[in-house]
């Protein structure tokens, strides 16, 4: 409870430092809004052509890249220390002065760092959502919502966990390394859209390499009314705990990385 | 003249180093175009349209390829702006416009070409309906070859006034951002122009977005037929050329307002 309440701490001293420059922090979340709106408008520029995905009518699309917005950027507003500032504490070294105290290394990591700008790209998300729900004419049950809550939960463990994999590779090479994002940006991307859009190499790699599909795809297609493969209800609970499971592994991994590590000096 | 020459040439040496870095983007840039065609492929069995998936296939292997010719931008010069060091180059002889647009060019052709030969080469061993296909015919090829270079020019002319505005703020990645975004969406990268709606075709397709890698991939497929291909030439230098004066304008009047930082 203390590591809560610390984290808590951490973000509010961290949202008021961000907030110091107003003008800028309203000028970039608008870059945001904007940017997300892009990824958005793709969407609904591809649907105006072609109408349908599959088995999926607009609304269940707009649902499906809703649940993805909304996921990939908590994670990437509350996880900001993993997921965008990591590799730059290893290569200034900063990362020593965390290295000495009496904390977990994960908990100051995630302490160092937010990212309030994504608001503006979960709010996309967010309105994605709704539309999405409204169009697919969801009836709103509290075991639906219960999944919609279990599935966003756990894709945040799910993507900070593929965010690790760069950290852990970064700490045994001091350079970023760009390949790491075909599986977190390049996982946003992709599964965005329903996994069964893909051929079954893509299908494996992101069921069961990065479990997006397992995390996202299962539940939201419950919560749809037309699950996938057509598998029964308890698997739509069931299968998201898989980011959890990816994130232990992770977890397990970067801790013994940190033994490799050695600081860049300074 | 020839001083913005050397200029070119060094910057084109210092691009070429980095192989390693190029490789992983590499591989990134591939793996986001297997993506897109698989939905794209997924997407014409629902509902078929009038242009075929090759040419939907070509369009977004050669996106991927010259994807850095977009994106890649001076990442010393904001290091100047902000820092003062800007200074420094204020005291050359030459013209600060002409000295950053030699070194924009270099830094987008060399990175573009260094990734765009393998992409291509691997896009080319891809089955039919997932790989590139060859061009319409051989003058389709040359005139796609000619809209490219002048392609380049245009957007070093755009990344310049796009530097002009970094110039009035300190922290302008804001601003920067939603250029950026601006080019992303009308360039074709995030979805193909050719798949936007066909009413706002004659729009998009003269925006001087559209001039960077649109024109030359629509000659490259043949969807812009060679009669065409005189006037689709004309557009893209005329948008350089306006281009390249209004940026030149904005540095000037920059220039007179600067604010140097620190010592």
């Amino acid at each position: 409870m203390n590591t809560v309440r610390l984290y808590i701490k951490s973000m509010a001293i961290l949202m008021k430092s961000q907030l110091q420059y107003p003008l800028s922090f309203a000028l970039q979340t608008l870059a945001q809004l904007v940017m997300e709106g892009g990824e958005l408008l793709a969407v609904i520029l591809l649907i105006d052509r072609f109408d349908r995905l599959n088995q999926w009518t607009p609304g269940n699309l707009y649902f499906f890249f809703g649940l993805m917005s909304v996921s990939f950027y908590i994670t990437e507003c509350f996880g900001r220390g993993i997921t965008g500032a990591f590799p730059s504490m290893v290569r200034s070294g900063q990362l020593d002065t965390l290295l000495l105290r009496p904390r977990g290394i994960l908990t100051q990591v995630l302490c160092s760092a937010i990212d309030p700008r994504r608001i503006a790209c979960i709010a996309v998300g967010a309105v994605s959502l709704v539309i999405g729900s409204r169009m697919s004419q969801i009836a709103w049950t509290p075991v639906k919502a219960l999944l919609l809550a279990e599935s966003v939960f756990c894709s945040f463990w799910l993507i900070l966990g593929l965010f690790m994999i760069e950290a852990i590779l970064c700490i045994h090479s001091v350079k970023s390394v760009e390949l790491a994002n075909t599986l977190t940006y390049g996982g946003r991307s992709a599964c965005q859209y329903p996994i069964d859009t893909y051929p079954q190499p893509l299908r494996v790699l992101f069921t069961v390499v990065a479990p997006f599909a397992l995390v996202m795809h299962v539940p939201a297609s419950h919560i749809l009314g037309k699950p996938l493969f057509a598998w029964p209800l308890w698997t739509a609970f069931a299968a998201p705990l898989t980011g959890f499971v990816l994130f232990g592994i992770m977890y397990l991994l970067f801790r013994q990385a940190l033994r490799f590590y050695r600081s860049t000096g300074n | 003249m020839k001083a913005y020459f050397s200029v070119f040439r060094l910057r084109r040496r210092l691009e070429t180093q980095y192989r390693g870095a190029a490789l992983g983007g590499i591989i990134c840039q591939i793996f986001f175009g297997l993506v897109l065609i698989a939905l794209y492929r997924t997407l014409y069995v629902g509902k078929p349209q009038t242009l075929p998936l090759s040419h939907i296939t070509t369009y977004v292997w050669l996106q991927q390829a010259f994807f850095r010719m977009l994106v890649a931008s001076d990442a010393d010069l904001m290091d100047k702006i902000r820092t003062g060091g800007i200074a420094y180059d204020l005291c050359r002889p030459i013209s600060l416009y002409g000295f950053y647009y030699a070194r924009i060019l270099a830094q987008k052709l060399m990175g573009s070409l260094l990734r765009a030969v393998p992409m291509l080469v691997f896009a080319a061993l891809l089955p039919e309906g997932w790989g590139i296909v060859l061009p319409a015919s051989l003058p389709a090829l040359l005139c796609s070859l000619a809209a490219l270079i002048i392609g380049l020019f245009c957007v070093s002319a755009l990344e310049n006034i796009t530097m002009a505005f970094t110039m009035r703020t300190l922290d302008s990645r804001g601003m920067q951002a939603m250029l950026n975004l601006l080019m992303m969406i009308f360039a074709g990268n995030i979805l193909p122009l050719t798949l936007f709606p066909d009413s706002w075709q004659p729009i998009i397709s003269a925006l001087p977005y559209a001039q960077l890698l649109d024109a030359p991939i629509r000659l490259f497929t043949g969807e812009y037929a060679l009669s065409q291909a005189g006037l689709i030439l004309l557009r893209q230098g005329a948008w350089t050329a306006a281009l390249v004066m209004l940026g030149r304008f904005m540095w000037q009047r920059n220039q007179r307002h600067l604010v140097v930082q620190g010592g």
